[in-house]
């Protein structure tokens, strides 16, 4: 029983590696080889001390994953508590063991042992919540994407508000620039999982009206959350405010790529390549000006399958 | 009026749907009956036209995606979106203001919850309540009283019978035999994609009587309860 749910699981990974549009085989070699030299990476390269606290956290937090209790809740009701907790226990030990093999491998013994044993006895921790508040937006009026993306993230702003605050007080402008770009940065992220084709069904817009819909209730969200940071950083760095403007425009630009790319493969996800594409231009802007029209004309022709 | 004529569907090889045609008139309530598996959802999603199908849907009303209203037979629910924001997404996708949601909610739903955190039918109730307040002229329901409480399910066929009264066209999906029966004027059969029967109100007890008595030949003894 036991060897055919992880028989299972392994099969279920591999079809999301397929669906993804990675091939297995390829992958399960080149995953191991960029994992290691991320790893090795960051270890030998962080500058601070702490960075083995940071990688043993990431580990512990890809294992916690596994904790969620719809899942747990369903294991439990079908497999007996001895095989349930094998099956818990084995599944915690193979996430985290790329990490402990690492930690290993770089002689942090103290931190691949707390690693193991703290993964192991995640087994017992349920994340389960009777915290049934909701959050209030001021997005209400124009659901989706940033009533749930504020509701996610909602943590992030104080913090590049904050950032804000700081680059103000010590003088440092571009930490300003950089807490608007996280404002940014954050916002994009609401846009990358693509909605049920009902959803979209439901529209009475054109395709070209549906993705300016979209593209103008992104920008007024946007606008609320980042005007505070570029209204202050204007005021106190007036002399800097062209550069201000360029990143503001920037953001919008990334914003309206985003969008148009999560509906170029519609009902399909942001596939890998289009993932890259997006990388790319984030390293060599201008690629904007060919992306941003590429991306809306596919988009605009997998919306007419549903719009129209 | 809606009119359906030759519509086919296919999975790749496999067939769901084969040459169907039928006509549904304003202000009547049809129902579809049909097996699991029988294609009643995949009808229903080439009608809306979230499918694609082969064939000709015709209607007299001006875009038919437009003012059709469609209730899922499991609507799917955003995490961390309330009620609220569920009913404000379907009614801002068709244009429409509405005020006041708080007095139209007639199930009593807790609006300003997550509806993920929801049963099973309150989702019902909250998805159908949003296609409502959409002011469609056609609603395609799917399986709407499943999951839904004794009181809800009364309240579902009033509404039914006040969606008639405005001369709207309803076609519903059910496996409750007695509750087609009390709200639709005519039953559609859907048997393996093809469309078998259309059976008028003054034919409802033969069919009842026909589905009563289906013979299950030694279907149990297969299961080798023990």
């Amino acid at each position: 029983m036991i060897y055919y749910y992880f028989k299972l699981q392994f099969k279920i990974l591999r079809r999301k590696l397929i669906d993804f549009g990675l091939p297995f085989l390829p992958t399960s070699i080149v995953l191991p080889i960029i994992f290691s030299y991320i790893s090795n990476n960051f270890l030998d390269n962080a500058k601070y001390d702490y960075a083995p606290h940071i990688y043993g956290v990431i580990a512990l937090t890809i294992v916690s994953k596994l904790s969620k209790p719809e899942r747990n809740g369903f294991l439990k009701s079908v497999f007996s508590k001895t095989d349930y907790l094998i099956i818990r226990v084995l599944e915690n030990i193979v996430s985290s063991l790329p990490f402990v093999v690492f930690l290993l491998y770089k002689g942090l013994y103290i931190y691949a042992f707390s690693t193991y044993i703290l993964s192991s006895l995640l087994v017992f921790l349920s994340f389960k919540t009777n915290f049934n508040l909701t959050l209030p937006t001021p997005f209400g009026k124009t659901p989706f994407e940033f009533t749930i993306g504020f509701r996610n993230t909602f943590l992030i702003f104080p913090i590049a508000y904050f950032l804000t605050y700081i680059s103000i007080s010590v003088n440092n402008f571009n930490l300003g620039i950089f807490s608007m770009l996280l404002t940014g940065a954050i916002c994009m992220s609401y846009f990358s999982k693509t909605e049920n084709r009902y959803h979209v069904w439901n529209f009475n817009l054109s395709p070209e009206q549906f993705l300016r819909y979209k593209t103008r209730t992104c920008f007024i969200n946007f606008s609320i959350l980042t005007l505070p940071i570029v209204i202050t950083l204007s005021i106190f760095f007036i002399n800097e405010i062209h550069i201000i403007m360029i990143f503001l425009v920037l953001c919008y630009a990334y914003l309206t790529l985003m969008i148009y790319a999560k509906y170029s493969d519609f009902p399909n996800h942001i596939s890998l390549p289009q993932g890259l594409l997006i990388g790319i231009s984030l390293v060599l802007p201008p690629l904007l000006l060919v992306l941003i029209p590429y991306f809306k004309s596919k988009s605009i022709k997998k919306l007419k399958n549903i719009l129209e | 009026m809606i009119k359906v004529e030759k519509l086919s569907k296919s999975y790749g090889r496999k067939k769901i749907l084969s040459n169907i045609s039928f006509e549904l008139e304003e202000g009547k309530i049809y129902g579809l009956v049909g097996e699991n598996g029988a294609g009643k959802t995949t009808l229903f999603k080439c009608l809306t036209g979230i499918e694609k199908y082969q064939g000709d849907v015709k209607s007299n009303l001006e875009k038919l995606k437009n003012s059709s209203g469609f209730l899922p037979s499991e609507p799917y629910f955003f995490k961390k979106t309330t009620g609220r924001e569920y009913i404000q997404l379907l009614t801002n996708a068709r244009k429409i203001v509405i005020d006041n949601i708080e007095d139209k909610n007639i199930f009593n739903l807790p609006l300003d919850q997550y509806a993920s955190t929801y049963s099973t039918g309150m989702k019902k109730k909250l998805a159908l309540m949003a296609i409502l307040f959409q002011k469609n002229d056609f609603f395609i329901l799917d399986e709407p009283f499943n999951g839904v409480d004794i009181e809800g399910n009364i309240l579902i066929e009033k509404i039914l019978q006040k969606l008639k009264e405005l001369n709207k066209t309803v076609i519903i999906s059910s496996h409750i035999f007695t509750t087609l029966k009390t709200v639709c004027d005519e039953i559609i059969i859907l048997e393996k994609g093809n469309l078998t029967k259309h059976i008028k109100r003054t034919d409802y007890s033969k069919l009842e009587h026909k589905m009563k008595n289906f013979n299950m030949g030694n279907q149990l003894e297969k299961l080798g309860l023990t």
